[in-house]
């Protein structure tokens, strides 16, 4: 029997459509169930319980949702050991498998609406990626540095190269931020739907040479508008599944608190920086939105400041061995203060995964560039 | 029959679902519809439920592959007793307790290994990799190294008394069988008193310790120290030393970035400062047999770190403590055993030249 694929139209004999590879059957049911819209889990005891929804749209409450960590310290203590032991034993080759290990237990402990984040990167992908990040680095900055002094260029042209180097940095500190954003979020999936980054590296390469020969020009101030203007390339080429994240936010109104926090940055010992950090994560949270969706932070400096300051110290007394206390403590920090309002429409995301190399990844772990955007 | 939930990979809608165990593979029932899905067990691989607090997550196909997730971790141990012969594919909770206890043992000897690694291995390799490096690489290391400390606009440069300071190295360096490093010393115009040895023999001395010197035996002392370190290759096995003990801490430590950069900066200097008391003992001892050889009356070496001593009364106990060179005492003490070891009459340095006048090298 042959019926035309509910997708895309070809005709199916099997069960499988065999251009787009949907199960049709599954397929028609998910469509009817999106069809008829929520419908509220039967009682029926064999089923998993729905997860509950706090508040729903229909009722003029504004619905919340929050992420839930699962994991814990002794946990991601128990990985972060044997990749230590490992990794001094395969003489830092298993560095990249350990890397993987912990960004899965990371992912795979989150929880949104019942359903847990999975990591899908692997150590090998890590590895060949810093092979390349090496090459990538190295081999101009080898050319530019060690060649005139073997050749015995005259002054000038030494200093001119040397120029051309941080030209070089000021090009491939943004490649490898886009390419480590392009690599984790497409190794990053929930229900089954990758993330994906689709944003022009050629474009954020220009956002960031003109923003920081701005924020040079203006003595800082133009910083504020230089992080908004990331933050939006960052947020608004990324994507969940077929669905886009949004950013609107403008930089001037960061202006103001930064000025403030430039102003009491002395008078405060530099403790105005957290509160301006909070402020700032407040402000790109607030206007980040996924479809109907959008996310709100109520973080505040004080407590920033208390957390960043505690694993600092903690860190240090214990000589590392606290690790992975503080990075549990991170994400459930930044869990605490972060909710999505609004429904979650997820009807018309589909998958669609995007291709990525390591190579920005490894790059940006050689020039220590990694950024927290999220 | 085991409740979980099923994801097809396309869309991501989270769809209840049955699980059962049969003979051959997974038999999937969905809730809305009723259809159902058979999953062969080769075909199935676990993602997730390795550890405590996570979900049980099978997959089946390429890349985005179908998921079935299961809470119950008891699924897992039903799995493999109905299909031992695919146990091997599926994670036995039974092993937990385990495992935790691997865990444990792995972070004892990670930590075992850390330190042996940091107080013997890495050291004895620099030793080893220092000896082999080749002078060449040295001498380039040196020449980069010297235009960085000692950039030609500030150096004096003199020629006459230039000729005095190097007929001062040139009876040191005679009295070894081979002069493997071309050394030669530049004098800084900067007030602070010291000198060190860069790698492949460059010797930089600042004008404050010049004007500290009241003859050429004093500063022969200083030279032949400072020879010594190049001879026994002390900065280049500092700098191996530094590298890979940075690569250790960042194994150790794992993904720390910015935040421990203090931490692990002091305890590279702290050991760094531990192994360079030694070498400055060594230096010294060896410095002072060179000026043996070269007929240099030793008394010059001594009231010159006597000098540095009164000087050193001035600093605070801590940084004392902390400072590069070992404790003044200790060395003139030593010295002072070693210099009565003399085997010949000493040689007068600079014979017929005025050490007030050659050492004005920096005098415009």
């Amino acid at each position: 029997m042959t019926e035309p694929c509910p997708r895309c139209g070809v005709p199916v004999s099997g069960d499988k459509c065999p251009r787009c590879g949907v199960l049709v059957a599954l397929y028609r049911v998910a469509m009817d169930k999106l069809r008829q819209g929520p419908v509220a889990a039967p009682a029926r005891s064999p089923w998993p319980a729905r997860p509950p929804t706090p508040a729903a749209g229909r009722d003029g409450v504004v619905e919340r949702r929050r992420l839930v960590f699962h994991g814990s310290a002794g946990g991601l203590f128990g990985i972060q050991a044997v990749n230590v032991l490992f990794t001094l034993l395969t003489l830092g080759v298993f560095y990249f498998w350990g890397k993987t290990r912990v960004r899965a237990y990371l992912l795979g402990g989150t929880e949104l609406e019942g359903d847990r984040l999975a990591y899908h990167g692997t150590g090998m992908e890590l590895l060949v990626g810093f092979a390349k990040g090496v090459a990538v680095l190295f081999v101009p900055v080898a050319l530019l540095t060690i060649v005139p002094q073997v050749y015995g260029v005259p002054d000038a042209v030494t200093s001119a190269l040397s120029g051309m180097l941080s030209l070089l940095g000021l090009v491939l500190v943004p490649l490898a931020m886009v390419g480590a954003r392009r690599y984790r979020l497409s190794r990053s999936s929930w229900r089954g739907i990758r993330f994906s980054f689709r944003g022009p590296a050629r474009e954020f390469v220009g956002i960031f040479v003109v923003g920081s020969i701005l924020t040079a020009l203006t003595l800082g101030f133009y910083y504020p508008v230089f992080v908004t203007r990331q933050q939006a390339f960052m947020i608004s080429h990324s994507y969940f599944g077929s669905g886009r994240f949004d950013f609107d936010g403008r930089g001037r109104e960061l202006l103001g608190p930064f000025l403030l926090m430039v102003l009491l940055f002395l008078p405060t010992l530099g403790l105005s920086w957290f509160w301006f950090s909070a402020r700032r994560q407040r402000f790109f949270t607030a206007h980040t939105r996924f479809g109907a969706t959008r996310f709100r932070s109520t973080v505040t400096g004080g407590r920033l400041a208390w957390l960043t300051l505690s694993n600092v110290a903690a860190i240090v007394l214990t000589l590392g061995l606290a690790w992975p206390w503080t990075v549990v403590r991170g994400v459930r920090f930044a869990f605490r203060y972060l909710t999505l309002q609004g429904p979650l429409d997820l009807a018309d995301v589909r998958q669609e995964a995007q291709a990525a190399s390591a190579t920005g990844e490894g790059l940006a772990g050689l020039l220590d560039a990694d950024f927290g955007v999220s | 029959m085991w409740p979980a939930h099923y994801l097809d990979g396309r869309t991501p809608v989270r769809q209840a679902a049955r699980v059962t165990i049969g003979p051959s593979g997974l038999e999937i029932t969905l809730a809305d519809g009723g259809a159902s899905l058979r999953w062969p067990l080769a075909q199935v691989r676990q993602t997730q439920g390795f550890r405590e607090g996570e979900q049980v997550r099978l997959e089946r196909g390429g890349d985005l592959a179908e998921a079935l997730l299961i809470d119950d971790v008891a699924f897992l141990s039903a799995l493999r007793a109905a299909a031992p012969g695919a146990a091997r594919a599926f994670h036995d909770p039974r092993r937990r307790r385990l495992r935790a206890s691997l865990a444990g043992l792995a972070a004892l000897v990670a930590v075992v290994l850390g330190a042996v690694l940091y107080t013997w291995g890495i050291p004895a390799l620099a030793g080893i990799a220092a000896a082999r490096v080749p002078v060449a690489w040295e001498v380039a290391l040196g020449e980069t190294a010297i235009a960085q400390l000692a950039p030609p606009a500030r150096r004096c440069a003199d020629p006459a008394r230039q000729q005095r300071l190097d007929e001062i190295t040139g009876a040191l360096v005679a009295t070894l069988p081979q002069p493997s490093y071309p050394f030669r010393v530049t004098v800084v115009d900067q007030p602070m008193v010291n000198a060190f040895a860069t790698p492949g023999g460059f010797i930089v001395v600042f004008r404050g310790l010049l004007d500290r010197t009241a003859s050429a035996e004093e500063l022969a002392g200083v030279l032949a120290h400072e020879i010594q370190h190049v001879l026994h290759r002390d900065a280049t096995r500092a700098i191996l030393r530094q590298a890979s003990t940075g690569i250790l801490l960042a194994a150790l430590l794992g993904d720390v970035s910015g935040v421990l950069a203090f931490g692990v900066d002091s305890a590279r200097t702290l050991g760094d400062l531990r192994h360079s008391r030694a070498a400055e003992h060594e230096a010294d001892h060896d410095g002072m047999r060179m000026l043996h050889a070269a007929a240099v009356d030793p008394e010059g070496m001594l009231t010159f770190f006597r000098g540095m001593q009164e000087l050193e009364g001035t600093t605070p106990a801590a940084v004392r403590y902390l400072s590069t060179h070992p404790p003044a005492a200790d060395r003139l003490q030593a010295l002072a055993v070693l210099a009565a070891q003399r085997a010949r009459p000493p040689v007068k340095l600079l014979a017929g030249y005025d050490w007030a006048e050659v050492k004005r090298i920096c005098a415009r």
